[in-house]
């Protein structure tokens, strides 16, 4: 698993590394550069005096200069070129001296030479390269050497900061850790670091958006219960009045309207079900092309016989364009609540309208009626789950329909729209497809 | 016993209305908040049963506003919301018992019968004048201690009289505790009713007092012709 911590110590210490190689790099070419400049000087300054000094005095000073492979080694030649002394018989230098300082290459390394000519002599004094070299590499060396010696505490000072640098982290941890579906309040903001509070914000506006709709679950379950009481009620009183009877007539009648009630418990039942599959993320049914014609004549085949009981004239007037993009199975539900309501709502003898229009592009389905009508100032409520319009008339619908319907114009991307029904009386739902219509080709709008 | 049902759900108001109905109760059904005031400005029930989610005037309103307007009679609350705080709400605005939904017929039958007498001011469930003992839950009638078969009507009328031992209870008066708006009502109904019961309980035992009404009689108190 990967470590911000081991991270970050890996790369800071690399770093600190990487810097302590380029001071002792550098340290170490300017004490070269240095101990050149010196030791060229003492070569010129050790050469004058032995110029100055007569030939025979020389030998027991130049001789002890230096020894082992760092000395120097001097020689001195006459004008002739007869070599007067050397002083390490062993060392092979050239012959002939160039006057000035040279630096040259043998077998044993880079030799630093200078050659000086005085009255009747030359002197030549060399010096091998490598000890400039050791003396720059020791002053290098103590240059980094206290930076290695507390390399160690601060890889241990990087270690615990950074674990305070994550504290927060761990805070929030917790915090998330703590919460739960029943408790969502958000995380706490404050004192966080700045590099932290992107993440506590991303996670405080999931937490309110998984509240609203853990909100929004429960309140319909207690919703949902809460109106399943009432035709469970009335199916306990009628199973009741059913055991008490004594006659067969009273049992039959019993019976009937315990049937009845039984038939209004699970219409509801279905329709929560309808209105639990329309919630969103629940239906995962690929858009399909949907002939939205079709299904209205379904629909109203279905509900012809209904209609048809209360002497009301119900009809399909135009389908003038009818291809939509959609669930089919839920584009018929939403024609048929709304149909079946109009009919509901409609007195004996009325009349339900469907239509299907184009409205610059749009498929625009029209279900209306020349019922009561709602009210304007209940228009807006009664798209609520069990919400029942004042002028609903005593009759009982579950309070779903045109709740399940507005689900699925949502789903469809839809707009749905009240207004007023046939000959300017009862209602009129006007439900807009936007979407781009695919299948039949609309015709090019003028 | 007359009882006011202001209910909204047909199939409920329904089911109870039969149900009470069989229990010996006359039932008047209204089913909105406003329709239960205008009943209860009648005066003649003698108990409401009060469905809290009333269209047009919550149940909690007409409660209220009974109570603020000196109407003392007995309310039992129907309730689906089972929320303590609901049941609360309602017993506060000055209900004398509920209900939740669903309940049981025979229970609110029973529970009416309680407020009932409580309303009476009697502790013991068997009204009893004289020799003459009737229990309401069992529809059970003795005459010193012989079961005695009434008819639902007679057994009402009776149960009317014994509510107030001792008052003279006009025709109307007893009319009233007797139908509900949905019966239709024959004249003489009272007093053909009156006369089965004197038959069968004896006719020492229920007086009628001329020009004013009826009214139950201990046997040893002076008898007044009919």
């Amino acid at each position: 698993m990967r470590s911000i911590r081991r991270e970050l110590l890996v790369w800071l210490l690399l770093g600190i590394a990487l810097a302590v190689a380029a001071a002792a790099v550098g340290t170490y070419w300017r004490a070269r550069d240095e101990a050149n400049a010196l030791f060229d000087y003492q070569l010129k300054e050790m050469a004058a005096s032995l110029t100055d000094a007569p030939f025979a005095a020389v030998p027991a000073g130049a001789g002890t200069i230096g020894a082992g492979s760092d000395a120097m080694v001097v020689q001195i030649w006459d004008r002739n070129g007869v070599q007067l002394f050397l002083s390490q018989p062993r060392r092979v230098l050239p012959q002939n001296a160039q006057l000035g300082f040279t630096t040259l290459s043998t077998d044993s390394g880079p030799w630093r030479v200078f050659s000086a000519l005085a009255a009747e002599q030359v002197v030549q004094i060399a010096q091998p390269m490598s000890a400039r070299r050791e003396l720059a590499a020791s002053m290098a060396l103590r240059t980094i050497m206290p930076l290695l010696a507390v390399l160690p505490f601060l890889a241990i000072l990087i270690w615990f900061t950074i674990a305070r640098g994550l504290k927060p982290l761990d805070r929030v941890a917790a915090a998330v850790a703590r919460r739960s579906p029943t408790l969502l309040e958000p995380l706490p903001e404050s004192d966080l670091p700045r590099e932290v509070q992107p993440l506590v914000g991303a996670l405080n506006d999931l937490l309110s958006r998984l509240r609203h709709t853990l909100d929004a679950q429960r309140s319909f379950v207690a919703d949902a219960a809460h109106e399943l009481r009432t035709p469970l009620t009335a199916v306990h009183l009628q199973a009741q009045l059913a055991e008490r009877a004594t006659t067969d007539a009273e049992r039959a009648a019993a019976l009937g309207e315990l049937k009845g009630g039984l038939e209004r418990a699970t219409r509801l039942v279905e329709q929560l079900l309808t209105l639990a599959r329309e919630e969103p993320g629940v239906s995962e049914v690929p858009p399909a092309s949907v002939d939205l014609a079709a299904l209205a004549r379904e629909v109203i085949a279905d509900l012809a016989p209904l209609a048809g009981a209360k002497g009301i004239d119900l009809g399909l007037s135009s389908t003038a364009a009818s291809m939509v993009m959609g669930d089919a199975d839920a584009l018929r539900t939403l024609i048929s609540n709304l149909v079946d309501n109009a009919i509901r709502y409609t007195r004996a003898g009325g009349r339900v309208d469907v239509a299907l229009a184009d409205d610059a592009g749009s498929v625009v389905l029209t279900v209306r009626d020349s019922g009561p009508g709602i009210a304007v100032e209940d228009r807006e409520r009664v798209f609520d789950r069990f919400y029942r319009g004042s002028g609903a008339g005593g009759i009982r619908g579950s309070g779903l329909g045109l709740a399940i319907v507005k689900r699925i114009a949502e789903r469809h991307r839809a707009d749905i729209e009240l207004g007023t029904g046939i000959d300017g009386r009862g209602l009129g739902v006007t439900v807009r497809f936007t979407q781009p219509i695919s299948g039949s080709p609309a015709p090019a709008a003028p | 016993m007359r009882v006011l049902l202001a209910e909204d759900d047909a199939m409920i108001g329904a089911s109870v209305r039969r149900g009470l109905s069989q229990d010996g109760f006359t039932v008047d059904w209204v089913e909105d908040g406003r329709a239960a005031e205008l009943a209860l400005a009648e005066r003649v029930h003698d108990a409401v049963l009060l469905d809290l989610g009333l269209p047009r005037k919550s149940g909690l309103e007409v409660l209220s506003a009974m109570r603020r307007g000196g109407d003392t009679r007995p309310v039992l609350i129907m309730t689906a919301r089972d929320a303590i705080a609901d049941r609360v709400a309602g017993l506060d605005a000055g209900a004398d018992d509920y209900v939740v939904k669903p309940f049981d017929l025979t229970e609110l039958a029973a529970r009416l019968r309680a407020l009932s007498r409580r309303r009476a001011g009697r502790a013991d469930p068997i009204l009893a004048f004289g020799v003459i003992e009737l229990d309401p839950a069992s529809h059970e009638t003795r005459v010193r201690g012989q079961p005695v078969s009434l008819s639902a009507r007679e057994f009402a009328l009776l149960q009317a009289l014994l509510a107030r031992p001792g008052a003279v209870l006009s025709r109307a008066q007893l009319e009233a505790k007797l139908y509900g708006w949905s019966d239709s009502v024959e004249s003489n109904a009272v007093e053909v009713h009156i006369h089965a019961l004197r038959k069968k309980l004896g006719a020492d035992l229920i007086r009628n007092v001329r020009g004013v009404g009826w009214m139950v009689a201990k046997p040893d108190a002076p008898q007044a012709t009919s």
